[in-house]
């Protein structure tokens, strides 16, 4: 795991700037993901996780900041022809696989969208051909493209998203909560098939996700937000094992499992920013306390945490 | 224990366009004086109708009572009439509902939504009333309590507003409490909070608790008892101990493995195939059958009884029948079983826990 596929440098994505109701719904983030990997982003609702996803595919334009897809600037000035040929490469799953297809639309012509947008077939049967190669990779058949997106359950729409996602044979894919809207035994079964196409087609993903237990079965490293700060960058293991952002360790220990011996021991820490104490004109950055652990923290609790980690 | 609720032979169909939806078919459970009994299962198992069925929600120009008792002390309630059911509706049975954000009326301050079941219910003047609710909210550890009590639902968080709709529910001192998932819409770190802040309630006003979630953790932590449901039916019921340590249906198996633990890699997750049936062609036999990797020949013939585990613990699978042939659990299920007493894979080594 050495190459970079995204470096995502400083990234801000500020809404309503200059106004008195700014919000800074992604503030001064950078990380890098690499090819062939699964980085999983965490954090309560509102602390821009979402923001950032969509930010990097540039479904907003960043307020300031790079994305830097393959050496290219994602957010610089492109042709129309550019813009294609970088979203062939990029694609997106979205949340509620209720909202994300149109009612109107047969399968087929959903799925085959993103194949007519880039000219990938040449005439009506190899469009076909290619949607049921595509249902049949997600699980689902031959009958099922000339249906309608009400006819399916949860699990099976986001299917379709899936193999909507994969249509144009993306080599980067976003997950805003692709498994959130469905139930226990159906998401098993999508995070299941998601690690399958990784295997076969290299897929590298970015997994925007709240339910903290998924999130470490399903990738390799974990970034956990807090109100548009990445505070802690980390391998899920490491991650899980040895928290060392106070943020992190209130988070997992309010996690409830499904053991009930462990439950009457749990304690649930909670999480005061005050509780940093941090002085005026001191640095807080990320910083890598061990190898491939990042922290957000000041100079100071950088020699605390090194001199516990050691 | 006092029994406070039964639940018996309880069957309930909806009339759809499309024909009968079988929406509940025989479900039996009691509850206990100050228990809280968790109902787990999918979306489309049945478990909110059940409790809807119990608070009467239900419309009534499409659902029906096919067959079975809801006893509360003593009165059925299916049989009550709409004016006898208000009486009991948010006095001695409340309910929490699942989304905070759509469960408040915002056009009522909060005081007025958590005076309105006490003004409705007990003879009480607006004054006091507005004591109670002011108690209540500190209760429900809302800081200044009363400022807060003029202010409309949008000025609250969601789990400040989940904390609001616990103080409307909680109003009459109910004797039973209906959550519906009530924390599925709030973050891990409010759910914990919530959950901590019912539990503490419980112990205070003992009364008994209702909790239905799918979210297996939150079960594991609420729970008294539980009962796991599937196609209508209730497919397994016992202590929480005995449905995590000790789980005899095969469907609960699933359900068990298919969540990820945070300590243990494995390579794939456990997903339990295909799609929960179709109630309006409910599958003859065992509802999990088509789904369930140890199905037997009976299984698709013949719905299973109840078996008995032990005194608080049943499981409708035939697989419990003395001529069932004996089966191997998921590898899962087997680690869990290791550390429950009175279980066939018990390693009786950090003995004394239970």
């Amino acid at each position: 795991m050495a190459e970079k596929l995204l470096e995502i440098k400083n990234l801000k994505q500020y809404f309503n700037q200059g106004k008195p109701n700014e919000v800074r719904a992604v503030d001064d983030i950078s990380f890098d993901i690499y090819k062939g990997e699964t980085l999983g982003l965490v954090g309560e609702s509102g602390c821009g996780k979402s923001t950032t996803g969509r930010t990097i595919i540039r479904l907003y334009d960043a307020t300031d900041g790079q994305v830097i897809y393959d050496g290219i600037n994602v957010h610089d000035k492109k042709s129309k022809n550019d813009l294609k040929t970088f979203n062939r490469k990029m694609q997106m799953i979205f949340q509620d696989p209720y909202a994300s297809l149109n009612p109107r639309m047969k399968v087929l012509d959903i799925i085959a969208e993103g194949l007519d947008i880039h000219g990938l077939v040449k005439n009506s049967k190899e469009r076909k051909e290619r949607v049921v190669e595509l249902l049949e990779t997600v699980g689902l058949n031959r009958e099922h493209a000339d249906r309608y997106a009400h006819e399916f359950s949860g699990g099976q729409r986001q299917r379709l998203g899936i193999a909507r996602a994969l249509a144009v044979n993306p080599e980067f894919i976003i997950a805003d909560e692709p498994i959130s809207a469905l139930d226990v035994s159906i998401q098993a079964q999508v995070v299941n098939l998601l690690k399958e196409l990784q295997e076969e087609k290299g897929l590298t993903y970015l997994f925007i996700a709240h339910d903290l237990s998924m999130v470490k079965y399903i990738s390799d490293r974990i970034g956990v937000m807090y109100f548009g700060k990445l505070v802690e960058l980390a391998p899920a293991e490491d991650l899980y094992n040895n928290p060392m952002h106070p943020y992190t360790q209130s988070l997992l220990s309010a996690i409830p499992l499904p053991d009930p011996n462990y439950e009457r021991t749990r304690v649930r820490k909670s999480y005061d920013p005050a509780s940093h104490n941090y002085q005026d004109g001191e640095e807080i950055a990320m910083r890598e306390v061990t190898p491939g652990h990042f922290v957000y923290c000041s100079e100071k609790e950088f020699a605390t945490l090194q001199a516990i980690s050691n | 224990m006092e029994k406070i609720l039964e639940v018996n032979d309880l069957e309930l169909s909806f009339h759809t366009f499309a024909g009968e939806v079988k929406a509940i078919r025989g479900v039996n459970f009691d509850l206990k004086k100050g228990e809280t009994l968790a109902i787990v299962g999918e979306s489309g198992s049945g478990k909110s109708v059940t409790t809807k069925a119990i608070m009467r929600l239900l419309p009534e120009s499409s659902s029906e009572f096919k067959n079975g008792q809801i006893l509360f002390n003593g009165k059925d309630l299916t049989k009550l009439s709409d004016k006898e059911m208000q009486k009991i509706r948010g006095k001695d049975i409340s309910m929490i509902f699942q989304d905070p954000m759509t469960s408040l009326n915002p056009t009522m301050t909060i005081g007025n939504q958590i005076m309105e079941p006490i003004l409705k219910h007990q003879k009480v003047s607006k004054t006091e009333a507005r004591k109670v609710a002011v108690d209540l909210l500190r209760l429900v550890g809302m800081p200044k309590p009363e400022a807060r009590i003029k202010q409309y639902p949008h000025q609250f968080s969601g789990g400040q507003r989940q904390r609001i709709v616990i103080a409307i529910a909680l109003a009459c001192n109910p004797q039973i409490l209906i959550a519906d998932e009530p924390t599925t819409a709030l973050d891990v770190t409010i759910q914990a909070q919530i959950l901590e802040l019912m539990k503490d309630l419980q112990k205070k006003i003992d009364t008994s608790i209702i909790f239905i979630t799918h979210d297996l953790g939150v079960v594991a932590n609420v729970a008294d008892r539980v009962a796991v449901m599937y196609g209508g039916k209730i497919v397994e019921i016992g202590t929480v101990d005995e449905i995590f340590y000790n789980p005899q249906h095969p469907y609960t198996w699933g359900l068990l493995s298919s969540m990820p633990s945070l300590d243990t890699a494995e390579a794939k997750l456990y997903a339990i195939p295909g799609t929960p049936p179709d109630l309006l062609y409910p599958p003859k036999g065992d509802a999990f059958a088509l789904r369930s990797d140890y199905a037997l020949k009976i299984d698709l013939e013949e719905a299973p009884p109840f078996f008995k585990v032990s005194d608080t613990h049943s499981a409708a699978t035939w697989l419990l029948h003395p001529d069932a042939p004996e089966v191997e659990p998921p590898l899962a299920i087997v680690e869990r079983m290791k550390k429950f007493p009175g279980s066939r894979y018990y390693e009786g080594t950090e003995g004394g826990t239970y």
